[in-house]
């Protein structure tokens, strides 16, 4: 894994961040505020706005760079909406106009713990599925990031590191079921 | 490639709806006279939703790492009193 191109990853990432909070934070604040909210209740809806903007301009067909400060104001206040105002706490993302994200915020403890598990045994496979798949860089980019020759090696990579998952998942599974018996 | 690691690239693609139609319907008639296929591609699925929650978990915090930088570093004092003066 080339740490050196990952960090910088991590350092685009947080500006793209630092630029949102201070362009955007301020007006969901005084939204927030104006209805009598609390300041801890408008961090709490931004920054899931700011996760579902992420998430969102990581798509291919993604529209909303454009109108970027439009969407997350327009997500933090629906949330703030349902989950202050209309007093459902538990309102996750994917009640929202972001549904098709489907939130998952709260884990089963039994995902929880694979999890854990990974984010230490597997994490090189990890990072890699996740630059693919989540944050959707193209396998050229992904390729150079974790250092391969090419994008055929990283794309037969790719698929060794979902066995790999995918046997964490089969042991998990065999311990559930003897935990059941 | 070898066969195992074919066989995740055609549930990938049935999975994430990159196959053609004729294809897709090959792979669903596979799926159901082999339940050791269904197990997998129950697997595979679930493989993905971990990556998603992987990478959410690490989102969330480098949101939160900002979050931090902004109100707790001298560099940012305007800003925090700005947002401070909304909530008096």
């Amino acid at each position: 894994m080339d740490a050196v191109n990952l960090e910088e990853q991590v350092a685009e990432r947080q500006q793209l961040f630092i630029t949102l909070y201070q362009k955007v934070f301020p007006a969901v604040a005084r939204y927030v505020s104006k209805c009598g909210g609390s300041f801890d209740e408008a961090k709490d809806v931004f920054q899931d706005a700011l996760l579902s903007y992420y998430e969102k301009s990581r798509s291919a067909d993604a529209d909303i760079k454009s109108s970027e400060g439009a969407y997350i104001y327009g997500t933090a206040r629906y949330l703030w909406i349902k989950r202050y105002k209309e007093g459902q706490q538990t309102t996750q993302l994917d009640d929202s106009v972001a549904a098709d994200m489907a939130m998952e915020t709260t884990l089963p403890l039994a995902d929880d713990k694979l999890l854990n598990f990974l984010e230490t045994a597997g994490k090189r496979c990890m990072e890699l599925l996740r630059s693919f798949y989540y944050d959707q860089l193209p396998m050229t980019k992904v390729a150079q990031l974790f250092g391969f020759s090419g994008v055929r090696s990283a794309t037969v990579q790719k698929y060794k590191c979902i066995e790999k998952v995918r046997e964490s998942v089969k042991q998990k599974a065999l311990t559930y079921e003897d935990f059941l018996e | 490639m070898r066969t195992s690691l074919n066989n995740i690239a055609q549930t990938e693609a049935y999975l994430l709806k990159r196959a053609n139609s004729a294809n897709a319907l090959l792979f669903e008639a596979k799926t159901l006279l082999d339940q050791d296929l269904q197990i997998h591609v129950s697997q595979q699925q679930q493989v993905y939703s971990l990556v998603r929650q992987y990478g959410r978990k690490q989102v969330k915090a480098e949101i939160e790492a900002v979050y931090q930088q902004l109100f707790n570093q001298p560099e940012h004092l305007s800003f925090k009193q700005k947002i401070a003066r909304l909530f008096k």
